[in-house]
């Protein structure tokens, strides 16, 4: 095995050195910024995210639509939860997962998701993460109809649904189901990739980057037959965005 | 993966004659080609993306040697492991070792050109473990026992039916042919299962983030997703050079990434993970190895004349737009990559001496210098390693020429510099071309012009050349 | 993507660099492009010693053939001031943006290589810059289509503007090619060196053609123009290939006034 120091030195050598450097230019094509610029460019992108909140929200839903989100509008928290309740039925859910979204208990679904014939629950382990427990959430993912969230933010360029994993909010949520259901409030759509990645780099700067993301384009999609594009490979074959009205 | 590249003109010959393949191929234009334009076409700063994704990765293997450390400081940081393989030999048996430490059953592999340097699947296999491909291109190669074909699309030369042969068992010959959605409805059907009892999973890397030891995988299919997310240990496999700085410069590798790979604005996935699960997360991997491998990049980043080739971000995009690689297709090139970028790096990664085809077989039309999303001059390269198959400029084992080629090119210096023997040279040529003539064109020339003549009419040359009907003009002037 | 600085002035004389192939093969594309220029009032000087640029050898690996000739290049033309016009979008790029890697070893010839580069053009080039694509708007008749020739779109930046120059000729009907900016298979020595993938290219280039329909194919580079010629005749087709100089020559002959438009 080439250990690090070895395999490093070898590669400082090859770049016609004799010990590694710190870049100079550094700022010049990396996004090195200091802590207070990150945290600033962070802040710049959340006022603008709630200023432009309508004009995001519009067109979220139109990127979102043109990536492969069934979109719905929703005129107030009713018409929301009917939506959704509507999705149970159709398809014949018995099983509904969900996270612990602030913007699923805002719109209440429980009752309806229950009255559609379905059970609705969440996959926290409140603090309990033994190796059993994850193979239960995991066998529980796999078997569900459908996974609702909410969205830790959205991208309006792109249509994007974007989720930080944690406690209450299961990678498999938004995954592992046939369907998937993302629950948009206005104010938390991004303007753009640009954006998302000012506030990653300002979690990162802060200590507080998530474990993992991840970015949601539709649905789960190929093209490796024919180039023929067919949706719901490994992940959702369906995907809705409900987004919420401004109250 | 041992390569073939010494086979080259016997594959693209193959390539050429079999018309299901050539109409398959077709698609990488249609579909992936014009799909970039586009893209890039409705991308309002679309060039300045491009040169700051050239700034970025110059910068990074610039640096490489910082950035190798910082990366690993930081992966080290988030609880994962980083082990440094000199060659794929030892990052394959790395993994095996792992794979037989942690008494692991089932692994699921994700789309890794770098896992294809290693032979990595096919090694797994014959040590016990299931081993499944879990891209579909990927997993129809696999049942196929082939490797991929291009880039991104590693099953663009299969049709239906040769998918249907290999993933529905009950289907014969001259049987309606499923249609594709049928077809992937049939994998997802089988590999879930596979998804739900993995391990381990091996994927690589798209990006990997030096400051932060993230790594970002784009997906469309989800396969990503679940392999940072179902087995108890995810190894991630990347070729050195796969850095890039910041977070911040996620932004702009993924969106010139993507659109010159498919031309979406963005996968439907991108997923970003910092290392193993975090106490809080309800699932995810309980350990996360990171595997950076060198394999002859060394090689490339000591070449001042070929460096520039480790900022490819692997999209695919100068093979769409290449139309050599839309005729002889992905095989012919003989090792894991294909393509104007595979012509480059496949003869210094596996010996350029046995990969001499490679760098020759090029219009130097450019078009894949036009594609590359970070500007990598590819035929300024390719000429390189010509002249290094002619004349063996750096290192004489690698001169290829044939002592007649070094003889026609000498014989053509000579005549070259004096205008009399120039003059002469032509006037020979077209005495001795002219009876095998008609209407000034030759059906059939001597060689070295017979190879012009066995597909293409060859002009005959002029009975007075340009300087001696120009005569009345000026002569030479001070 | 003219990146001459040295020439502003619209020239009113400049020196013809033929190209070995238009010189020994194509001589008649050499006579056109003089009298293209002469029409437009620029005289034309002719280094009766030239030969060429050293692009064959160079592009098949065998520099040290390349460089006497192209050292032998430099040598002659920058002994003339003023433009140097090259009916060749190939030639000219290996002047420009070539010869620093030929000579990458000997800094001063590097340097006299740039500072003729830099007086070099291509001549649709040359034509479209100095006096617009509109300059030689003659006459003629017929059905014709454009192939861009790969050199010149992607290492000089000529791109649509001898299209204009087409479209701009009373009388002549222009039809896009499906395609035009794709390779037609030529390469130099690689047609002769891989001919079945050279003409496996140019099969899908000809398919094009035979479906626009056009009787003649027009292209600014004299390989290109056998290359397609070459493949169209041995399938029996009629369909013409020519030198876009050929074209706007013939326009200007056919044209009743012989007093440049602009």
């Amino acid at each position: 095995m080439a250990d690090r120091a070895k395999f490093i030195a070898g590669v400082t050598a090859g770049l016609g050195r004799t010990e590694v450097l710190s870049p100079t230019s550094i700022t010049e094509t990396a996004g090195f910024e200091d802590a207070a610029t990150a945290k600033a460019n962070a802040v710049k992108a959340s006022i603008d995210a709630l200023e432009r909140s309508k004009d995001l929200a519009d067109q979220m839903a139109e990127e979102a639509a043109k990536a492969g989100w069934k979109v719905h509008r929703a005129s107030n928290s009713e018409d929301a939860v009917n939506y959704v309740a509507r999705i149970c039925i159709e398809k014949k859910a018995t099983s509904v997962l969900r996270s612990n979204h602030d913007a699923i208990d805002q719109i209440g679904v429980e009752a309806a998701i229950t009255n559609a014939g379905a059970t609705l629950e969440t996959t926290e382990h409140h603090g309990e993460n033994s190796q059993a427990q994850i193979e239960k959430s995991k066998s529980k993912a796999f078997s569900a109809d459908i996974g609702i969230t909410g969205v830790d933010y959205a991208i309006a360029e792109t249509g994007t649904v974007v989720l930080h994993p944690r406690s209450g909010l299961s990678r498999l949520v938004s995954l592992a189901p046939p369907t998937h259901i993302a629950v948009l409030r206005p104010g938390e759509v991004l303007d753009s990739l640009d954006e998302l990645f000012a506030m990653e780099r300002n979690d990162f700067m802060s200590g507080e980057l998530a474990g993992s993301m991840n970015l949601i384009s539709g649905p789960s999609k190929t093209a490796d037959i024919e180039g023929t594009t067919v949706t719901g490979i490994h992940g959702p074959l369906e995907v809705h965005l409900v987004i919420l009205a401004d109250e | 993966m041992k390569p073939l590249t010494v086979n080259f003109r016997s594959k693209a010959a193959l390539t050429l004659a079999d018309a299901q393949i050539q109409q398959s191929i077709e698609h990488v234009y249609t579909g992936f080609f014009k799909g970039r334009l586009t893209a890039a076409g409705e991308t309002p700063d679309w060039e300045n993306l491009r040169t700051k994704g050239k700034a970025i990765k110059d910068h990074t293997i610039a640096n490489l040697d910082y950035y190798l450390g910082l990366l690993t400081d930081n992966v080290e940081k988030n609880g994962g492991s980083v082990f440094f393989a000199d060659d794929a030999e030892e990052a394959r048996q790395h993994i095996l070792d792992l794979a037989h430490k942690l008494k692991i059953k089932t692994v699921i592999k994700s789309k890794s050109m770098v896992s294809e340097e290693m032979g990595l699947a096919e090694a797994m296999t014959d040590e016990g473990f299931e081993t499944v491909e879990t891209d579909l291109g990927e997993y129809i190669i696999q049942l196929a026992n082939e490797t991929p074909y291009h880039l991104i699309a590693p099953a663009v030369h299969k049709s239906r039916a040769d998918v249907a042969r290999l993933l529905d068992d009950d289907y014969k010959d001259g049987d309606r042919v499923p249609d594709a959605t049928e077809l992937t409805m049939m994998a997802r059907e089988k590999l879930r299962g596979v998804f739900e009892r993995a391990d381990m999973s091996v994927t690589g890397v798209n990006f990997a983030v030096a400051e932060s030891g993230s790594i970002a995988l784009v997906t469309n299919e989800g396969n990503g997703r679940m392999s940072t997310t179902v087995p108890r240990v995810h190894v991630a496999v990347m070729g050195m050079e796969k850095i890039v700085p910041s977070i911040q410069d996620l932004s702009t590798m993924l969106r010139i990434l993507i659109r010159s790979a498919t031309g979406q604005r963005i996968s439907t996935y991108v997923t970003m993970v910092n290392g193993k699960r975090k106490p809080d997360e309800e699932e995810g991997p309980e350990e996360f190895h990171l595997v950076i491998m060198n394999n002859g990049r060394q090689k490339l980043l000591e070449d001042p004349q070929l460096r520039e080739s480790l900022n490819c971000i692997r999209c695919g995009a100068c093979l769409n737009a290449c139309p050599v690689y839309r005729k002889v297709g992905g095989h012919a090139y003989g090792w894991v990559y294909p393509g104007p970028i595979g012509a480059i790096v496949t003869p210094v990664l596996t010996g350029l001496k046995d990969a001499d085809n490679l760098p020759s077989a090029s219009s130097l039309c450019g078009a894949c210098h036009d594609a590359c999303p970070v500007k990598i001059n590819i035929p300024r390269m390719l000429l390189e390693l010509r002249y290094r198959t002619a004349e063996g400029s750096t290192d004489k084992v690698e001169r290829t020429s044939s002592a007649k080629e070094r003889g026609i090119w000498k014989a053509w210096r000579m005549g070259m510099m004096g205008r009399k023997r120039f003059d002469i040279g032509s006037r020979i040529a077209s005495i001795a071309l002219k009876p095998l003539s008609r209407n000034g064109w030759l059906k059939k020339a001597p060689p070295p012009l017979s190879g012009w003549t066995s597909t293409r009419d060859f002009p005959v040359i002029a009975a007075s050349s340009l300087k001696s009907r120009l005569k009345k003009r000026s002569g030479d002037l001070k | 993507m003219l990146e001459n600085t040295t020439v502003i002035q619209r020239p009113d004389r400049v020196t013809l660099f033929a190209s070995c192939m238009v010189d020994q093969l194509a001589p008649n594309v050499g006579e056109n492009t003089v009298e293209v220029l002469e029409y437009l009032g620029v005289s034309v000087d002719f280094l009766n010693d030239q030969t060429c640029c050293g692009q064959p050898a160079f592009n098949s690996g065998f520099r040290s053939e390349a460089h006497p000739v192209a050292e032998r290049f430099i040598d002659l033309f920058e002994k003339v001031k003023g433009p140097i016009v090259v009916p060749s979008g190939s030639c000219a790029a290996m002047v420009r943006n070539y010869y620093g890697d030929l000579f990458r070893n000997d800094k001063e010839l590097a340097g006299r290589a740039k500072r003729v580069g830099d007086r070099l053009f291509e001549l649709t080039e040359f034509l479209s810059h100095f006096f617009g694509t509109d300059a030689i708007a003659g006459k003629s008749d017929g059905y014709a289509t454009y192939h861009k020739c790969c050199h010149l779109l992607r290492e000089i930046g000529v791109d649509e503007q001898p299209i204009e120059m087409l479209v701009n000729i009373e009388g002549l009907e222009f039809s896009p090619l499906e395609r035009a900016d794709v390779c037609c298979g030529f390469g130099g020595a690689f047609s002769v060196k891989m001919p079945d993938i050279s003409s496996a290219i140019l099969d899908e280039k000809l398919d094009f053609i035979e479906a626009n329909g056009s009787s003649t194919v027009v292209a600014a580079d004299t390989g290109c123009v056998y290359q397609m010629q070459g493949g169209l005749r041995r399938r029996g087709s009629d369909v013409q290939v020519v030198h876009i100089a050929q074209v706007l020559a013939e326009s200007i002959r056919n044209r009743s006034t012989s007093e440049p438009k602009r």
